[in-house]
């Protein structure tokens, strides 16, 4: 237990301020549903927290004037992100993924832009977003620039963000699939750290054949992937059994290739081809429609 | 049995307490207020086996606030604690036996210096070759945790000719079956404050489930006389067994004695998981044999527990295991045995069943497999083998009342046929199978064996104020409620009109513990035996005064009245004044000790217990075959209690107990080292709990306060079975370890086939 000093800012200016001075000495805190679990354990102590959860402009949700991209603010919570029409209608596993995040009490606190800067692999919301293939919008004092999301996280927990760094919003390609989904697995029903996590959208054509797919699986590989060899096995296809098994196996494959072979893999190795195909089962039938 | 002829008992009053928790008051070691108070933290054990070479505390005292540290050796008394055997010291002497072991204790202004000087203690560590595991830790040359050696206690219960009964089976069926180490995790973590009284008594307030055992311990501690320490328990936020032990209660005696000013300690959740008993861990090998019919003929068990460091609990567990193995089914010819065993394990000690719902897995699962081989249903086998008025137990013990085992597997009939028929045939996604288990348990009322009496006083005042004096620690299961409903009934009294003095150690005298779901029966006689008394008393200065004689007189709102002119009455008051004025009593004590007979050593002969709780549960549960997911929908649990003095409460504690039950089968262990809080060690969530619909089956038992017995622990006791059970139903692939985790169902949904053959192309 020790003590620190807690900085409030009103506005995004100040804090990107206060990040130029003191970044490194610095624990950002938005939410703080991951922040105060490792203040508790004592590791990793900084002298300052800056408190961003007053600035107003960190929780606005808005569409490009093309409707081609969504901006969520980096400080919208996750029970907005369950309760918005725009975010419903334009990354709808996203909002998905929101029902079953942790709990409510969390969801009421926990943000979106936390959930990212984290960098923790089991983020819930990184496979939807991965899909909408996002960007991160970063401030610090020397202006705006954007981060594609897969390039946010360089390891388990290891953030590719600068201490003097702010996430202020993340920017998704807005698409309103025919067929989407978000699962996960976890040890219990809510407040489970996802052991697994996928997202997925596609349409299809007039043929019945996936004419759009993006695919991402969470959790289960230190940094968030986005499968393309997954996809490209689907694309221009019309999805069969055999296809979606063929899928799962193609899944484990890179899966077990990136991690390589840890005791859990034992579990994880057929968990997400089960966990593939219960999302990818329904798809086949709406192909057929 | 209707609840009309009694005026409190069997409904479900206001619960006592019940307002100081909702309102938010300091009733709680860790609320209350306390000036100058010093904080107090243990310094522990950074290795699982080690000497201790040396211990230096100079650079802790130099940290500000720091007021002093102490180590075994400002200990006044014996440095030796445990409520069976003792072989756990307060601070660590020569050696530390595993992590959780203290070493030294801060005592500082705040609680920052006190976590500063606990990392500034230098301990001069030899560290030692560790063993985990039971079955290591008996092999010749094992690292030696005790002088004594490794093996803390070995029961036996011996009868008949088991292999005899083996040469004649139809069907053997033989299995080994794996529990792990659980945590309790109750809400309130172990907290307890101290202050020296204006005489100078030590006063200690305590989370406690045992005040009077806490009190024995501090004493002999601290070497001091009796009255020298004063013992409260603080409102206790749930215990589940762990709260048996002293936690807190020795470190807050210690620092009091030498400080003499008012100390604090509470434990961090961290702490609470570091340094508390755990449930044991059991390897148990089952070999049963049946006839043609499915009559179980022979059961031999063959169980190691895992009590870690320090017995704790241990020798209990160890005895109610083998006395309980057979479950409550009659097998004539058994051979059973449980040893408990020393490791570097954090010590393992009472949790909610002790070892019988580690039993129950076995004994269930074994009752499963027959079924299946014989091709019988699984109600069907129970009931065949269910004990009945005139079984004979595996100790000898001939069951002659209060045996409601074949009334609780008739109470969960109609729903089990119904799951079994409506619910497995619903359509379901592909990925989605079902299954439908069952479950029976016994569990002896009270410790095993050996005496275990309670006391209580109900004392009348001269303005004809009862008050009832209750050592029991109630530790949210509701028992002072309990006690008062049985104090008023005996004594015409609104429960809630008495006063009550619960388990204050200079006022109440010894209750016994608040554990083996004995509170309600052991200490509800020895309240309904004083109440009597004090009934008595009142009935016969009646008759002095109403001139009616006294089978005509009843106890009435305060007053006695003759039934047949019920205007003829006399107040409590009127009646007091005149019993004080010519000298007479008005306190009577009550006391009472179930009939036990000490078993044999070698047979297990004796009479363990007086009277049986019995249960049967139902589990509907959907498996996920892909990922091994497991949701329980529905319990059915049945419950005989002799009768429920309070039917809310016991519904609260079949619930409570299904909840504990779903995280034993599905999802709780605690991993030495591994386990440091709620973070890594899942329990149950809302979302988690089943549908519990609770039937309460009240076969009453004569010896118990209007009929009752317990129901604290059966709660909890078959639910993991039934779920393992319906989960073997669903997959048609049993699981042998607990919990049923992702990984084991997931490997037997993959065993089974189900996991490839999902989905087909249609």
């Amino acid at each position: 237990m020790t003590t620190m000093t807690c900085i409030r800012p009103e506005s995004l200016d100040e804090a990107v301020d206060f990040l130029h001075d003191h970044g490194p000495d610095t624990h950002i805190l938005a939410g703080g549903t991951d922040l105060m679990v490792d203040l508790r354990s004592g590791e990793n102590h900084r002298p300052f927290l800056l408190d961003i959860s007053r600035i107003e402009t960190l929780k606005t949700v808005e569409l490009s004037d093309d409707q081609a991209r969504l901006y969520i603010g980096s400080g919208v919570t996750l029970t907005r992100i369950n309760t918005l029409p725009l975010i419903k209608e334009h990354a709808p596993a996203l909002h998905k993924c929101s029902f079953t995040f942790a709990s409510r009490q969390i969801r009421n606190m926990a943000t979106i832009g936390g959930n990212v800067a984290h960098a923790s692999p089991c983020g819930d919301t990184i496979p939807p977003l991965v899909i909408h293939e996002a960007e991160a919008v970063v401030a610090n004092r020397d202006g705006n620039r954007t981060i594609p999301l897969l390039e946010m996280t360089k390891g388990a927990y290891r953030s590719a963000l600068h201490p003097e760094d702010l996430v202020v919003a993340l920017k998704l390609k807005t698409r309103q699939p025919g067929f989407f989904d978000f699962q996960k697995i976890g040890r219990r029903k809510a407040l489970a750290t996802s052991r697994m996590s996928m997202a997925v959208m596609a349409d299809k054509d007039d043929q019945g054949r996936i004419s759009f797919i993006r695919f991402s699986l969470g959790a289960c590989t230190p940094t968030p992937q986005r499968m393309h060899t997954v996809e490209s096995l689907f694309a221009g296809k019309n999805p069969t059994v055999e296809l979606m098994n063929q899928g799962a196996g193609l899944l484990a494959e890179k899966m077990v290739e990136i991690t390589g072979r840890r005791p859990s893999i034992s579990y994880k190795e057929p968990a997400v081809q089960g966990l593939f195909k219960r999302m990818i089962y329904p798809m086949i039938t709406w192909c057929r429609q | 049995m209707s609840n009309d002829r009694y005026h409190t008992v069997g409904k479900s009053i206001f619960r006592r307490g019940a307002k100081e928790r909702l309102t938010g008051k300091p009733i709680f070691c860790a609320d209350m207020e306390l000036e100058n108070v010093l904080y107090l933290k243990a310094v522990r054990s950074r290795h699982p086996h080690a000497g201790i070479l040396g211990i230096d505390t100079t650079a802790a005292l130099s940290i500000p606030d720091v007021v002093q540290v102490f180590t075994a050796k400002d200990i006044p008394g014996k440095n030796l604690m445990g409520i069976i055997n003792k072989d756990q010291p307060l601070l660590a002497e020569d050696k530390v036996r595993s992590l959780a072991d203290p070493v030294a204790l801060v005592a500082a202004r705040t609680p920052q210096a006190a976590e500063l000087a606990v990392a500034a203690v230098s301990v001069d560590y030899d560290p030692l070759p560790a063993v985990f595991d039971p079955e290591e830790a008996l092999a010749p040359g094992a690292p030696k945790i005790h002088a004594k050696g490794n093996v803390l206690v070995q029961k036996k219960v011996r009868r008949g000719d088991v292999a005899a009964a083996f040469e004649k089976a139809h069907t053997i069926v033989e299995k080994t079956y794996r529990t792990s180490a659980i945590e309790h995790t109750y809400l309130e973590p172990d907290a307890g404050v101290g202050f020296p009284d204006e005489d100078g008594t030590l006063v200690i307030y305590a989370s406690t489930q045992n005040p009077h055992y806490d009190h024995k311990e501090v004493v002999s501690l601290l070497g001091v006389e009796d009255h020298a320490v004063r013992i409260i328990q603080a409102a206790t936020g749930g215990g589940f067994g762990s709260k048996l032990d002293m936690n807190v209660q020795g470190f807050i005696g210690l620092a009091l004695y030498h400080l003499k000013q008012p100390v604090r300690y509470v434990y961090t959740r961290e702490e609470a998981y570091l340094a508390t008993a755990k449930r044991h861990p059991f390897v148990i090998h089952m070999k049963t044999g049946a006839d043609e019919t499915g009559r179980i003929t022979a059961m031999q068990m063959k169980a190691v527990c895992n009590t870690g460091a320090y017995g704790s609990y241990g020798i209990a567990v160890a005895s109610r295991a083998a006395v309980h193995a057979t479950g409550p089914y009659a097998i004539d010819n058994v051979d059973l045995e449980c040893t408990a065993v020393y490791t570097n394990h954090p010590f393992c000690g009472a949790m909610r069943g002790f070892g019988t719902p580690q039993m129950a897995l076995a004994h269930e699962s074994q009752m499963d497999i027959h079924a299946r081989a014989l091709d019988m249903d699984p109600l069907e086998i129970r009931v065949l083998n269910g004990v009945k008025k005139g079984t004979v137990t595996a100790t000898g013990q001939e069951l002659v009342h209060s045996i409601g085992f074949q009334d609780c597997l008739a109470a969960v009939t109609p729903e089990y046929r119904k799951a079994g028929t409506d619910w497995l045939s619903e359509p379901t996604p592909p990925h989605i199978r079902r299954g439908v288990g069952i479950a029976g348990m016994w569990y002896g009322i009270g410790n095993t064996g050996v005496q275990n009496p309670s006391t209580a006083r109900v004392a009348m005042d001269r303005n004809g104020q009862v008050t009832l004096f209750t050592g029991c620690a109630d530790i949210g299961q509701g028992s002072t409620t309990i006690l008062s409903q049985i104090a008023g009934e005996a004594l015409g009294l609104d429960a809630m009109d008495i006063h009550v003095v619960v388990a204050d150690t200079k006022y109440t005298t010894n209750a016994g513990a608040t554990s083996a779901s004995r509170q309600t029966y052991i200490s509800g006689n020895a309240v309904k035996q004083a109440a009597d008394k004090l009934a008595d008393v009142l009935l016969t200065e009646a008759v002095n005064y109403l001139k009616v004689k006294k089978a005509d007189l009843r106890l009435e709102n305060g007053s006695v009245r003759d039934a047949r002119h019920p205007e003829k009455q006399v107040g409590f008051v009127r009646l007091a004044s005149r019993i004080l004025d010519k000298g007479g009593e008005l306190s009577w004590q009550g006391y009472f000790d179930p009939e036990t007979v000490p078993l044999d050593p070698e047979t297990g002969d004796g009479i363990p217990y007086t009277t049986y709780a019995f249960a049967c549960h139902a589990a509907c549960v959907e498996v996920d075959v892909l990922t091994g997911e497991t949701s329980v929908r529905r319990v059915i649990a049945a419950h005989d209690v002799g009768k429920a003095i309070h039917p809310e409460n016991v519904i609260g504690q079949i619930c409570g107990g299904v909840a504990m039950g779903v995280g034993f089968a599905l999802m709780e262990a605690f991993v030495p080292g591994e386990t440091i809080s709620m973070n890594d060690y899942h329990i149950p969530t809302a979302a988690d709990m089943p549908c519990v619909i609770p039937i309460i089956v009240e076969a009453a038992e004569p010896s118990g306060p209007f009929g009752a017995k317990g129901v604290g622990e059966p709660a909890l006791i078959p639910t993991a079975p039934a779920i393992v059970n319906a989960v073997s139903n669903a997959l048609g692939k049993r699981i042998y370890a607990l919990p049923a985790s992702l990984e084991r169902v997931l490997d037997a949904s993959i065993a089974s086939g189900h996991f490839n053959n999902c989905y087909q192309e249609s």
